[in-house]
């Protein structure tokens, strides 16, 4: 896909620095901002609501809130957990609009999937295999499903999960490893794929504790 | 008795070594120990192929772009915003806004102030009495039917109601005839 330049996608200043020259009235600070993250919000918010509207929607709200909190905002590194939170919270707040049939996950690939190269029949085959995959994403649970999409969507480290999810990171870990064992036993289904089920966890005896030889002191004694 | 192990402690680190990505020390114990342990083996065997899958799967969406352009920011969120950052393009708005609340104050009052006029009030002995509030000094039933009853019964003091001379006709006659009912005139009407 040809991607479009962007005026202000040259600018080399940090998200602090632009947060600051926006906050006096800097619009191509702000409109940097804005080329810098509107791709990845586009995306979180088309894997959460599969409506590329309502994306879209999703990317401008975004950038709206920021802008009316720009006297609030002090990013220390980046502005992204904070533009991917507010992200989340308007996709999951949106509701769909009526009449309109959702498309699953995988549906939103078809247009990339046109212009990939190879033999039809490869192309067909790694279509399959990726209905399959994101067929299984879909099933997840919302939490989970939103730690793997900004995992491997959006490129997100797990502390920067954290961040966005507003939780521990020892808790994006514990999300992200339920999710890929339950990917696990869905993809397993599909000897294609290669994956096998994990091995069940096998029940063991009970050890019973060894009997209390020593003389115990009896009070009184 | 039977229970049911909760795993190796190690696991989830295996599942999620290429996600997390663990620094050198770290990975060369977690291998090491999974060379000792079916499932961390495992775990790391698969959290691998799994983590292959999903980045393929994800590729196509991760090339997705869109085209909107900043403006519809600024469109979203409006002049007002751009006029919040200088308090001195707010002056002249303020004092609009001013002038407009007091002119409507100003026609308010006066349109409210004129439309008063004191001297129609008359003293209250002129006004016809009723004679109801005069029948509600007695206590009423409760029930309905009893109210209704005692309502008809009581009679108001007559005496003291002033009739309204006004609303009766000149000389306490009607201005027109009466009709007469002709009864029993004898003869048929055949």
């Amino acid at each position: 896909m040809k991607t479009q330049r962007d005026p202000a996608a040259g600018d080399t200043r940090t998200d602090h620095d632009l947060v600051y020259a926006a906050r006096d009235g800097d619009t191509i600070a702000f409109d940097a901002l804005f080329y810098r993250y509107r791709d990845g919000i586009f995306r979180l918010g088309l894997a959460i609501t599969k409506d590329p509207s309502a994306a879209e929607e999703i990317v401008v709200d975004t950038f709206a809130r920021a802008h009316r909190a720009l006297a609030r905002l002090e990013p220390d590194d980046s502005l992204r957990p904070w533009l991917y939170r507010v992200a989340v919270n308007l996709s999951y707040n949106r509701r769909p609009r009526k009449g309109l049939i959702l498309s699953s996950l995988d549906e939103a690939v078809d247009e990339a999937l046109a212009n990939e190269d190879g033999s039809p029949s490869h192309v067909a085959e790694q279509a399959e295999l990726r209905r399959l995959v994101l067929g299984a994403v879909d099933e997840l649970g919302p939490k989970h499903r939103l730690v793997v999409v900004l995992h491997y969507m959006n490129g997100l480290n797990l502390t920067e999960i954290a961040e966005v999810v507003d939780c521990p990171v020892g808790t994006v870990k514990s999300r992200l490893h339920y999710a890929l064992r339950r990917l696990r036993t869905h993809l397993a289904a599909h000897p294609e794929l290669g994956i096998e089920p994990s091995r069940p966890i096998m029940a063991t005896e009970l050890r019973v504790p060894k009997q209390i030889t020593a003389a115990v002191p009896i009070e009184g004694e | 008795m039977r229970v049911f192990s909760r795993g190796c402690e190690s696991r989830q680190a295996a599942y999620l070594a290429w996600a997390d990505r663990p620094e050198a020390a770290e990975r060369v114990a977690l291998e090491a120990h999974a060379a000792s342990c079916v499932e961390c083996a495992d775990a790391l065997r698969y959290g691998r192929r799994m983590d292959v899958a999903l980045r393929g799967a994800f590729a196509p969406i991760r090339e997705r772009r869109t085209i909107i352009a900043p403006g519809r920011v600024r469109l979203a969120v409006g002049p007002r915003a751009r006029a919040a950052t200088n308090p001195w393009l707010r002056a002249p708005r303020f004092f609009g806004r001013l002038a407009e609340v007091s002119v409507m104050v100003g026609v308010t009052l006066f349109a409210v102030g004129s439309s008063m006029d004191f001297s129609t009030h008359q003293p209250a002995s002129t006004s016809p009495r009723s004679s109801v509030p005069g029948s509600l000094h007695v206590q009423q039933p409760v029930g309905d039917i009893d109210y209704v009853r005692w309502f008809r019964l009581v009679k108001a003091d007559v005496s003291s109601i002033v009739l309204d001379p006004t609303r009766l006709p000149f000389g306490g006659r009607f201005d027109y005839d009466p009709v007469e009912i002709v009864r029993d005139l004898g003869a048929s009407p055949r």
